[in-house]
């Protein structure tokens, strides 16, 4: 176990911790952007920095992807972190000036946008990679970053419709300004230029999840529960005949 | 596409992630471009994701998705090539070849692409045809352009 110091408060978490996992622990707030707990961690967008002291130096880090140690003390707060956020945020408000998440984050941190990126065509992605990882790590890693710089973005292979989507919407989910388009209608789920028909749950009757997704896990399509009513089942198994 | 051609350059390799690149350099090289079909056998014979193919395949300038020429010609853009008139020599390439930067001739000997330093600033503007390199040229571009057509 490791004892470290956030914001003059003591706290012991097991080796391999993040700062930023230590930290909600505490329930100190950081504000993240590419950082998803599902996930793999990826310190792209720099909005979590904190600043920390070691061996009498101190300096900028990104708590999302820095491993706790021993005697390590943390400062979340500090005018050096907030000017490292309103910078990050700025340059994201002018990426992306849209984006309500984005806007909102950026007027808590008075953060302003530079107004110096070159105007033109703006969405919403903000390249936090998280729909990517989310594809790898829960499905069929059917969409990834293509071009670079100005022209890098998100979509399927050859920037067509992704062979391999099974329509599971992880992406979508893990969205943090709500980039992807998913449309549910009729029993129907489109997504990256695909439409998927979706199956009900046996127990509520909700359509929930396309056949491709059950497939892909493997899953019989006799026990059909959406997550909800599984939750419920589970529950109920502990408590039969203790009631 | 040469199917034999890319079973050879694959076989090569253990079916690694890891060679993605050296795969794709290959295929760029053999076929001066990389066929649609060729990334989608990649992705299999590597058990990779098409999209990560293509991620990389997009990301790097010596990738193309149209065959280059024969004969790739690049012009240095870095800084001591364009402080000598990297500009002029690109447009004088232009002009004799009748080519813009990114194509190739209609009989596929030459193309034209720009490049960021190519090592050679002390011959500034510098360009290149295949491995050859071309410094100080101005003046000499027809003659030059002539025994490359030939050679
Ligand atoms: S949340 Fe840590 S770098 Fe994005
Ligand atoms: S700048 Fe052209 S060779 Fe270096």
């Amino acid at each position: 176990m490791i004892t470290l110091i956030i914001n003059g408060l003591k706290v012991t978490v097991p080796e391999g911790t993040t700062i930023l996992e230590a930290a909600r622990r505490l329930d100190v707030e950081i504000p993240t952007l590419c950082h998803h707990e599902g996930l793999s961690p990826q310190g792209s967008c720099r909005l979590c920095m904190v600043e920390i002291e070691q061996r009498g130096r101190r300096r900028l880090v990104a708590s999302c992807m820095f491993p706790v140690a021993e005697g390590l003390v943390v400062e979340t707060e500090t005018e050096t972190v907030a000017g490292a956020r309103r910078f990050v945020l700025g340059l994201l408000r002018d990426r992306c000036p849209r984006s309500e998440e984005i806007a909102a984050l950026a007027a808590r941190y008075g953060a302003k946008p530079f107004g110096r990126l070159p105007l033109g065509e703006r969405d919403l992605c903000i390249h936090c990679d998280r729909c990517v990882r989310a594809c790898e790590e829960e499905a069929t890693g059917c969409i990834a970053f293509s071009f670079r710089g100005w022209a890098r973005r998100v979509e399927g292979p050859f920037g067509e419709a992704p062979a391999d989507c099974i329509g599971c919407g992880a992406c979508a989910q893990v969205c943090p300004t709500g980039f992807i388009a998913v449309e549910e209608e009729g029993g129907m789920r489109k997504i990256w230029g695909k439409s998927f028909e979706l199956l009900r749950c046996s127990a509520c009757g909700k359509p929930f999840a396309t056949r491709e997704e059950l497939v892909f896990q493997g899953l019989d399509e006799g026990d059909l529960l959406c997550d909800r009513c599984r939750k419920r089942e589970f529950a109920a198994s502990f408590t039969r005949g203790v009631r | 596409m040469d199917r034999d051609a890319l079973g050879a350059i694959l076989e090569v390799y253990d079916r690694e992630e890891r060679f993605l690149l050296p795969i794709l350099q290959d295929i760029q090289e053999r076929f001066r471009h990389l066929p649609r079909e060729a990334l989608t056998e990649t992705a299999r014979y590597l058990a990779v994701p098409e999209s990560r193919v293509f991620a990389v395949a997009t990301f790097y300038k010596a990738f193309s998705f149209t065959p280059k020429g024969r004969k790739p010609i690049k012009v240095c853009m870095g800084t001591a090539c364009h402080l000598r008139g990297a500009s002029t020599l690109l447009e004088e390439l232009e002009r004799e070849l009748d080519l813009s930067v990114g194509k190739t001739t209609s009989d596929g000997q030459f193309s034209l692409e720009t490049v960021n330093c190519l090592g050679a600033c002390a011959l500034a503007p510098v360009f290149t045809v295949e491995d050859r390199v071309y410094g100080k040229a101005e003046g000499r571009l027809a003659e030059i352009l002539e025994r490359e057509r030939k050679s």
